[in-house]
């Protein structure tokens, strides 16, 4: 058996490459204690992955005692599988440009800011029951506004300005814009009131700026956090995050609307994109008669295609399944969809159905893979015989190493 | 050791013990605390590192049998999904069966290994 080999050769390999990039690092100006601590992430990754994959043998012990020995295997992995989201999650706000309070997409993060913004805003006047309302209805305006946004694109922005114009008009009790909120306020006080009004203003003024972007970007990072927590907890694998932090989401990007100190909508970029993008497709419409110029195939997927850029530019880069759905039909229906329309070279390798493609959607951790080099594959009608070596095996969440391994199989 | 490290495979990094690292280099990536291109050194390093252990280290064999459910070869590399397949371990017959397993698979006589 394989199995218990598998502790000490990977010991030796993590060994042997920090060794051997002690020269690297030493190049690089970096100091040798991040090595260390490289060596030491390494392992308890490792074993992290261990306890959750298969049980270790005592006598794989040295590889983990020195990261964090896991006496009871499944208690270390509760606490190890519960440390890695907490240190992301500081990373990620580290990252994070406006300050984004590590909560998925529920209010309560937000209800803490609000309250020291509209005590400095509401100053001597008693209106505290409008708080909870406005906070609703901004969330709901901008989950409508960004589900319209993901799904849509620019096509959306009218409606998108109607939810976020509109809905205030309906009742300026449940869910004034800040502009409509001052608005408010100024008509129902007295003029003595009015002077600190103003400088409440001149403050109010600047947030506003900020503020119906900053509640746009709070609500994507909460969202890719979300994601990002419900990946984890999936898959342990990738118990951290593989692409590095703070990529998914950019700052500008997500300014979906935004208000000017005079309270005018102004467009966001997104907005702006749409419109030269649609105005760029109109144009080659028209150059070329209407798509005569494309070939027979990419003009029927033209469309399709069309609306899949658009998705993708609409600046919600880590959800392409639009914020708030969180069931996993909407997602995996997406991911059809994008399967579909993604720009594929309509090869047979683009093939949704042959099964390869699939795989690597699914368990692109912890699958069932095997990792290895082929010395010889013969096929005899469909009688399959393969010679493989120098191969890991992963399966049923155990691992073994291999130095030969011989298949035979029928298709 | 730039020259040779070309002549690895990266197959490797998809197993565990190399998410494993990449996971960790991400971390200390995203810290800012190294350039990603000492990071694909690191790698680099890994992949000859692994490549040589199992070689050298390794001498377990094993068995499996299954059905082939899709193949592809696609630049020197096999690619087998396998449905029902049962490995066996030689010298212990312990036998593992899993419903599927897919096979990524390199050619072990490339050109300009020293293999």
């Amino acid at each position: 058996m394989s199995n218990p080999q598998v502790g000490a050769v990977y010991q030796q390999i993590i060994a042997d490459v920090v060794e051997s990039s002690r020269v690297d690092f030493e190049e690089g100006g970096v100091d040798e204690h991040v090595l260390e601590e490289l060596k030491l992430g390494w392992q308890q990754k490792l074993s992290q992955l261990q306890v959750a994959a298969f049980p270790w043998d005592p006598k794989q012990e040295p590889q983990p005692t020195i990261a964090n020995p896991p006496t009871i295997p499944s208690n270390a992995g509760n606490y190890q599988m519960s440390t890695p989201p907490v240190s992301t999650q500081m990373q990620q706000s580290n990252n994070v440009p406006a300050p984004m309070p590590p909560t998925n997409n529920n209010v309560g993060p937000r209800i803490k800011q609000e309250p020291g913004l509209d005590n400095t805003q509401a100053g001597g006047m008693s209106q505290p029951p409008f708080q909870p309302p406005i906070i609703q209805g901004t969330t709901a305006q901008q989950r409508a506004a960004a589900h319209l946004q993901a799904n849509y694109g620019p096509r959306a922005a009218a409606s998108i300005s109607a939810i976020q114009s509109g809905a205030p008009q309906q009742g300026q009790n449940s869910q004034p814009t800040m502009q409509q909120i001052q608005a408010h306020q100024q008509a129902m006080h007295q003029q003595q009131q009015q002077q600190m009004m103003q400088q409440q203003q001149r403050q109010g003024g600047m947030q506003q700026q900020q503020r119906p972007p900053m509640t746009a970007e709070q609500y994507k990072a909460a969202m890719a956090m979300h994601t990002q927590q419900r990946l984890q907890n999936q898959n342990s694998v990738n118990g951290a995050q593989n692409d590095g932090a703070g990529d998914d989401f950019e700052g500008p990007v997500a300014i979906i609307k935004r208000y000017n100190a005079n309270g005018e909508q102004e467009l966001g970029r997104m907005e702006v994109d749409g419109l030269i993008r649609d105005k760029i497709a109109a144009m080659g419409q028209a150059m070329e008669g209407g798509g005569l110029m494309l070939p027979l195939r990419e003009a029927s997927n033209a469309k399709k295609r069309q609306r899949k850029v658009k998705r993708s530019v609409s600046g919600l880069a880590p959800q392409h399944d639009g914020p708030g759905s969180d069931d996993d039909e909407d997602n995996k229906d997406h991911v059809k969809d994008e399967e579909l329309d993604e720009d594929a070279i309509n090869s047979d390798l683009d093939d949704p159905d042959d099964g390869l493609n699939d795989e690597e959607d699914d368990d692109e951790g912890m699958g069932h893979i095997m990792l290895c080099m082929y010395d010889k594959v013969q096929r005899v009608k469909n009688k399959w015989k393969c010679v493989m070596k120098d191969g890991v095996l992963t399966v049923n969440g155990k691992e073994y190493v291999f130095h030969k391994a011989s298949g035979e199989y029928e298709w | 050791m730039a020259t040779t490290g070309q002549s690895f495979y990266e197959l490797y990094r998809r197993s565990s013990i190399g998410m494993a690292l990449t996971d960790t280099l991400d971390d200390l990536i995203s810290e800012r605390r190294i350039e990603p291109q000492l990071a694909m050194k690191i790698l680099a390093n890994f992949d000859r590192s692994i490549t040589e252990v199992l070689a050298d280290k390794v001498k377990a064999r094993l068995t499996f049998k299954g059905h082939l459910d899709t193949y592809r070869f696609c630049d020197e590399v096999w690619t087998f999904l396998i449905k029902d397949v049962t490995f066996k371990m030689e010298n212990s017959s312990q036998t593992v069966h899993a419903d599927k397993v897919k096979i990524v698979s390199c050619n072990s006589k490339r050109p300009g290994d020293p293999q």
